[in-house]
């Protein structure tokens, strides 16, 4: 994969250790779960397709945290 | 039909599967039934022309239709076409149980699948909750959120979360990028990130869609819970027995859909699973040779005792 390493791990994290690590990513992704159901909730419409929600995660997910890294970014 | 069952699955079997499967056929081909169905069910508009089957069920589950992408001998096909052009075993292998998958859990509602086909175009139904996709998607949607099939894609709601550890950035790197070619050639483009989201975005469809129809279906509508058996009872649904009617054509193909050829053909598939075929090519061929040299032997026993 592109720029980052592809080693195997030492041993299994636990669930702790993996909640710890990835927390930020878990947050992101709870977030923009709480909110696609809030707008699914209001507009069935917008749960019919996999291909909305999977662009839907793109933006969640990637592009928005990317670009707020870059206009926190001097 | 689920509504999120087909999201997950993949997740489950993954965990369980590890890097004996691809991760990306073991999806498609939970989805490929209804891909190729589903959207003719609830129809489409395209320019002011609605597009929409006449006897939706029938067409999803039935023959003539398209129920034979819900039969296992379809996803065999489809997977010995994958095997052709991919020369990959555990891509073809991994479609197989993946389409295999939904055509099993869709024998749960009224309707049921033809999973034999087309030895037999048999619906095999356990009939747990109501098909309605006739009835359009709202109330489709409706129904099945408030009868047992919301329960049982609530099983794998809790089983896709109590497999967390396949949702990880490690497991994804360590298990699913190794076993799948996809992830491979995707990784040239994408970065890691990307496809770690593409990778989970199947789970995060499966429970967030349950959990916003479930509100919908209770919060938003008020439709009745119904938790019997083959419920709910207020919607009309389709049974097994309504579709498939005797063919009206004659033609050897359509004649060839009878249960006893099915009977036979499912006992010659499992003599050729078990290994035995080889053994029963054997037997037969050479039954007859046994048989005249055994005539032989006695008729030259008689001549020696005539001569005596």
């Amino acid at each position: 994969m592109r720029g980052e390493g592809t080693g195997p791990a030492a041993r299994e994290p636990g669930l702790r250790e993996t909640f710890d690590a990835g927390r930020r990513e878990l947050a992101l992704y709870v977030i923009a779960g709480a909110v696609y159901v809030a707008i699914g909730v209001a507009f069935p419409e917008f749960l019919f397709s996999w291909v909305v929600a999977g662009g839907y995660l793109l933006v969640c997910v990637i592009l928005l945290p990317a670009v707020v890294r870059r206009l926190r970014s001097p | 039909m689920s509504w999120a069952a087909h999201d997950l699955e993949p997740y489950v079997i993954q965990k369980h599967l590890g890097r004996k499967i691809a991760f990306v056929p073991l999806l498609v081909g939970s989805y490929a039934p209804d891909m190729l169905s589903k959207w003719f069910v609830y129809g489409v508009s395209l320019a002011d022309i609605e597009l929409k089957a006449d006897t939706p069920a029938q067409f999803h589950r039935g023959w003539p239709g398209a129920g034979f992408t819900h039969s296992l001998l379809f996803g065999v096909l489809v997977g010995l076409i994958l095997y052709a052009i991919w020369r990959n075993k555990v891509v073809a292998y991994s479609f197989v149980i993946g389409q295999w998958a939904h055509a099993l859990t869709d024998t749960g509602d009224t309707v049921g699948s033809m999973l034999l086909f087309p030895l037999t175009d048999h619906l095999f139904a356990l009939g747990a909750w109501a098909y309605a996709g006739q009835t359009g998607r709202y109330v489709d949607a409706g129904a099945y959120f408030s009868g047992l099939g919301f329960v049982w894609d609530g099983v794998f709601v809790v089983w896709g979360i109590l497999s967390w550890r396949v949702l990880t950035r490690g497991y994804f790197r360590d298990t699913v990028a190794v076993a799948d070619p996809f992830w491979r050639w995707a990784g040239r483009y994408l970065s890691e990130t990307t496809l770690v989201m593409l990778y989970r975005a199947s789970f995060f469809y499966g429970v967030a869609r349950w959990t916003a129809w479930l509100i919908w279906a209770h919060v938003v509508r008020s439709f009745a819970f119904d938790l019997r058996w083959g419920g709910p009872r207020w919607v009309p649904r389709i049974y097994a027995d309504e579709l498939n009617a005797a063919p009206a054509c004659k033609c050897p193909g359509c004649c060839s859909m009878r249960p006893r050829l099915g009977f036979y053909g499912a006992v010659a598939l499992c003599a050729v699973a078990k290994g035995r075929s080889a053994s029963l090519r054997g037997a037969l061929a050479g039954a007859p040779r046994r048989r005249m040299l055994k005539r032989r032997r006695r008729l030259k026993q008689r001549r020696r005792e005539a001569e005596n």
